[in-house]
């Protein structure tokens, strides 16, 4: 069944010419604008306490969802308040801590899983291999969403549970970048040679495939991430994803959808947030293959 | 963009008023919010649920909304014999929608289905106080109960509907739910489960106290967003909403452009602190000074006017004010976030304490409250939970502080309410026994002013002892085009025979 | 072929059995239904009841080969909350989706293809530009977010498309258009790149050559070369973009199987969560299991894997 995530594959490991375009296109530009706006926002994420205007969980219920300071507000509340008169503002700047943390360890799980599964897969070949394609197929004959909702559903929301939801489920793609990695540098001469003179198995995955499958690995960490961070805010609007009142992306777009038709910045500020956080870390992941696979350059 | 929106809304929505005028297809379009299980009204527990047992079915008795005066619907008349027999003398003349004619087959077949717990009547309250009921001619029955039971009146006018006894016999609850038959002023015409209901004005309607129909069709789709219940509202798809959120409905108020009708309803919110330390022997709430702290941190008023808003007013009892035997003449603790935190550095807490704290619904609420009880030094770990999530915690440990509610099934009586979670059941969290005992003889007793002073015992108790910090009733706000006139009635109840076109 | 075709059905068959065991296992740790079925004004005494008639008490392993013996038979018990068979209720649901799916799909592919086309034929232009923008945006747009400003812009603002429900063809516009995008970048890129490729190949410069027509040249020889690849990653996406209904379904409420399984896990029905994740896990074997043996049988080379 894995010819079919060829498509796929091609798409991963190798620049197409609609990547080379886009390089052409972007260029730098595209890893530029990526770099700087993760930047800003893990700058955002990381110093939330010295930035944030206002304490992201204090409540004035006499002051619910005041309008944004360009929409007549208050420079008080410069992004104004939501419906339990919480600063907007210092929950967007706290909620990047949320959507960054779940998409990096999400990502790093299931890039552990996944990397593992995948190298092992690819240097073993055999049984091992045929075990691990099966294992792809079924993971990725599961309803990712669906699972994600049943299982949070079952433990609770939290932040814990949703990264280990999202790391236990994100892992193919690892797995299938790695695995056709390994398989490509498998037959070259350093790891024969590494072979004939009696290195160990552990020792040559590490020395010698490895550091030379790493940038693939970061590229599908860059997918991953933003895949890990839509999915956390898909949750979350669904209403089953980090608790309340822990400032999420994807929460606040579900609390103002109910006031959308009237107060529609409630639901377009924290979107956008998201929309831009997710386009930031694909330029980035983009930018990066193109500079880290310049030998693939047709 | 709030300035662009609105008028861009009034605009769609007068556009469709042209659409609107051809109400004269006389159909009524409503919106449900949440799928309804099961259109048989003896297996669903939801409000949807008694909304179409009111239009379809029809109890022995009635009880006017608006004066509480019990009537006849398809009884005439009924008499106690003795403290467990009631005796009905039963309408002539009734017909079933199907044609089947209505007599006192009917009641003791239904009766005695009901009752019978193997059956699997969703909600067994309702039913399992009779025991089984006897024809003494056609159009007489008697019922018996189990024991002395004070409330059978008031049940017999709710939730006990009579049902046809060949159908039923034949169809069962699955058949009664896609093909639903009644004597009640509308009949069903066409069900989708869950989504789609169509009910059509029954011609041969008996002379009810309820009414006659007026509307022609009631058109009744499932729509769980509220946007877009709106959405259709605006666009004349829908001519009426209810269980609208506060905010919404004031802003719909605003634009001046639909009725918007707000009732109060008998469901309660209110916070239960684990007294009895079932959590933990160390838990603070078995502290009253920590409790009574609790109930002082909390804004209510706050609660009220910013977020229920309409007809919900701040409560102090462990029950509904109109619920007979909920004395109002309790302690009440008012919002004092000092004497909050004195009382939490005398229960020696001077830096607070963190805690878990649950709710299952209105997550809204839960947060503001949280917020308040953060607000005096009790840290909140904040859990949401399903309702049976929640409820199977509670019933086997306990939890240390959760957010509950409970609507009394629209029972007009204490009973309803705090007999059910002060007599040692597994949702206990106080488990005093003398408030027990004396919701024990309140329950069982006849006599209106034992069952009285009881209650009042009880409630006292359970207030000065901050048992519960009872919080604030709820209330539905049901919006409608202008051309519909309706009246809501406080028991949360959308009675179609009540509404007609201007 | 045949041989191919068959040692992929079973691996497929083996794929759908772990699959229904691994989410089979994940329901049982929710613990104990009863209270869920009982409702919110039952009393303990009818919990229990619930606990002993449905056999919640019982070992795992036991109640897993009773679903499934049941399930091969097409019996997936009954719904928990709507006291209905299982199948049923997903059989009537699932036109919704599909209908979903289906137009989902045409409509990525119908934008996508033609774009890539264009795209391919001329490199850098200010289409292609417009192509790579929505492809990377497409990618990063949030699709919940996205639908909720369909509707605040087309049917509030506007009043041109109804926000919810499935009475007429007009109520899947925005339904497909929010479900779609996510599958266009893919199929566009891949469209792209495959045009790109063949374009440059010998036989197309060749053709050339020979004075052939532009268009003959574009669509008989090349686009027909291109897209077997993309015909196969639509089978897959449609798999995905099927599980990916829950969130579309929810928003625009469309009575179809995604918004029945997100309400049945907040309803704690098990027997319809599990019958549904079987069922969204089976449209994605059947897909794969499609696209395999098309491409086996363009390409022979593949039978061999």
């Amino acid at each position: 069944m894995t010819q079919t995530a060829d498509p796929l594959l091609q798409e991963i490991t190798g620049p197409t010419p609609g990547q080379l375009l886009r390089k052409r296109i972007f260029g730098h530009q595209g890893l530029l604008i990526g770099s700087i706006v993760l930047g800003l926002l893990v700058i955002v994420a990381l110093f939330a306490p010295l930035i944030a205007p206002h304490d992201p969980y204090a409540q004035s219920l006499l002051a619910r969802m005041e309008p944004p300071v360009f929409l007549g507000g208050s420079w008080e509340h410069p992004l104004g308040t939501d419906h339990l008169g919480r600063d907007y503002l210092s929950r967007l700047i706290y909620g990047a801590r949320v959507s960054l943390l779940i998409g990096l360890v999400a990502a790093l799980i299931s890039g552990l899983i996944g990397t593992a599964m995948g190298v092992a897969a690819g240097y073993f070949g055999g049984r091992v291999d045929a075990v691990v394609t099966f294992l792809i197929n079924v993971r990725l004959a599961m309803p990712v969403v669906l699972v994600a909702l049943a299982v949070v559903a079952i433990f609770g929301g939290s932040l814990t549970v949703v990264i280990t939801v999202l790391g236990l489920l994100l892992w193919d793609r690892f797995a299938v970048v790695m695995r056709a990695s390994t398989l490509q540098v498998q037959g070259r001469e350093y790891v024969a040679a590494a072979r004939a003179i009696g290195c160990s198995n552990t020792r040559i995955v590490m020395s010698e495939i490895m550091p030379n499958i790493v940038n693939n690995l970061i590229v599908v960490i860059t997918l991953e991430m933003a895949h890990a961070v839509l999915l956390e805010a898909a949750l979350s609007f669904l209403g089953l994803g980090v608790q309340p009142p822990t400032p999420s992306w994807g929460l606040m777009v579900s609390e103002g959808k109910q006031m959308m038709l009237f107060e529609p910045w409630l639901v377009l500020i924290p979107g956008f947030v998201l929309f831009a956080l997710v386009l930031s870390i694909n330029l980035l992941g983009d930018g990066l293959r193109d500079v880290t696979a310049p030998e693939n350059r047709n | 963009m709030k300035r662009i929106l609105i008028p861009a809304a009034a605009l769609a929505m007068t556009a469709a008023a042209s659409v609107q005028a051809g109400k004269s297809d006389d159909v009524l379009n409503v919106a449900f919010t949440k799928e309804l299980e099961n259109v048989d009204s003896y297996f669903n527990s939801s409000r949807e649920g008694v909304v179409l047992q009111r239009a379809v079915w029809d109890g022995l008795i009635y009880r006017d909304p608006e004066t509480n005066e019990y009537k006849g619907n398809l009884a005439t008349s009924w008499e106690w014999i003795d403290d467990v027999t009631l005796e009905l003398k039963l309408r002539e003349g009734v017909t079933f929608h199907n044609g089947e004619p209505f007599d006192a087959d009917d009641v003791v077949y239904t009766v005695n289905f009901v009752a019978d717990e193997s059956n699997g009547v969703k909600t067994q309250r309702n039913v399992n106080w009779m025991k089984s009921a006897e024809k003494i001619d056609q159009y007489t029955v008697r019922i018996h109960l189990k024991a002395p039971f004070p409330a059978a009146i008031e049940f017999l006018s709710g939730p006990v509907s009579m049902y046809p006894n060949e159908y039923y016999a034949e169809a069962g609850p699955s058949g009664m739910g896609l093909k639903p038959v009644g004597t009640g002023p509308y009949k069903v015409t066409s069900v989708e489960p869950g989504r789609h209901f169509v009910l059509e004005k029954y011609e041969g309607y008996h002379d009810s106290p309820k009414g006659q129909p007026s509307i022609g069709t009631i058109d009744i789709r499932t729509i769980p967003d509220v946007n877009t219940q709106m959405a259709e509202l605006f666009s004349g798809s829908l001519d009426l909403i209810w269980q609208v959120p506060a905010d919404l409905a004031e802003k719909l108020d605003q634009m001046g452009k639909f009725t918007v009708a707000n009732e109060s309803t008998m469901r309660i919110g209110y916070l239960t602190l684990d007294a009895a330390g079932r959590t933990g022997e160390d838990s603070p709430f078995t502290d009253v000074r920590v409790r009574q702290a609790v109930a002082h941190a909390i804004d209510r008023e706050a609660l009220v006017s910013a977020l229920l808003k309409g007809k919900s007013q701040v409560i102090s009892t462990a029950c509904f004010p109109s619920q007979f035997g909920c004395d109002q003449d309790v302690t009440s603790y008012d919002y004092d976030v000092e004497k909050a935190k004195a009382l939490l550095a005398e229960a020696g807490y001077p830096d607070g304490f963190k805690t878990e704290f649950y709710a299952y619904r209105d997550r809204e609420y839960a947060e503001a409250i949280a917020s308040f009880l953060n607000a005096v030094g009790i840290e909140t770990d904040f859990k949401m939970l399903q309702y049976s999530a929640l409820r199977e915690l509670r019933m086997k440990s306990g939890s240390p502080v959760s957010f509950q509610t409970w609507g009394s099934y629209s029972i007009n009586d204490t009973s309803a309410i705090t007999s059910q979670f002060f007599k040692l059941g597994s949702l206990d969290d106080a488990r005093d026994a003398e408030v027990a005992g004396w919701l024990d003889a309140a329950d069982s007793a006849t006599d209106p002013a034992v069952r009285r002073e009881n209650y009042s015992k009880a409630l006292k108790k359970i207030a000065d002892e901050a048992y519960w910090v009872p919080m604030f009733s709820y209330n539905t706000n049901y919006v409608f085009t202008p051309e519909v006139t309706y009246t809501p009635t406080p028991d949360e109840v959308l009675r179609f025979t009540d509404m007609d076109w201007k | 072929m045949l041989r191919f075709i068959l040692k992929r059905a079973g691996l497929a068959i083996l794929v759908a059995f772990t699959v229904s065991l691994i989410s089979f296992s994940l329901l049982f740790l929710s613990g104990d239904p009863a209270a869920a079925i009982a409702g919110e004004h039952a009393s303990d005494q009818d919990i229990e009841a619930i606990r002993r008639i449905y056999g919640f008490d019982r070992p795992m392993l036991l109640q897993y080969w009773e679903w499934l013996s049941s399930a091969l038979m097409g019996d997936f018990g009954e719904s928990y909350y709507f006291k209905l068979p299982v199948a049923g209720l997903i059989a009537e649901r699932l036109s919704i989706t599909m209908t979903l799916g289906v137009c989902g799909i045409s409509f990525a592919l119908l934008t996508a293809v033609p774009l890539g086309v264009a795209a391919a034929i001329r490199p850098n232009s200010l289409l292609d530009r417009f192509a790579l923008f929505l492809s990377v945006a497409g990618q990063a747009m949030p699709s919940f977010w996205f639908g909720l400003i369909l509707i605040v812009v087309f049917s509030i603002q506007l009043g041109w498309l109804p926000p919810s429900g499935t009475a007429t063809p007009l109520h899947f516009v925005m339904p497909t258009i929010v479900l779609g995008y996510y599958a266009m970048p893919a199929i566009m890129r891949l469209t792209r790149a495959g045009m790109l490729e063949v374009l440059s190949s010998d036989y197309i410069r060749t053709a050339r050559a020979k004075g052939a027509p532009e268009g003959l040249v574009m669509f008989k020889h090349a686009l027909r070369n291109a897209i077997i690849p993309v015909v196969s990653l639509a089978a897959v996406q449609m798999g995905f973009m099927l599980g990916g209904s829950i969130v579309v379904e929810s928003i625009f409420a469309l009575h179809g199987a995604g918004y029945l399984a997100w309400e049945s896990i907040s309803r704690n029905d098990l027997p319809t969560v599990q019958a549904l994740i079987l069922v969204f896990s089976m449209f994605y074997i059947v897909f794969t299991f499609l696209a395999d043996v098309l491409n086996a049988w363009l390409d022979p080379r593949m039978r061999a894997g």
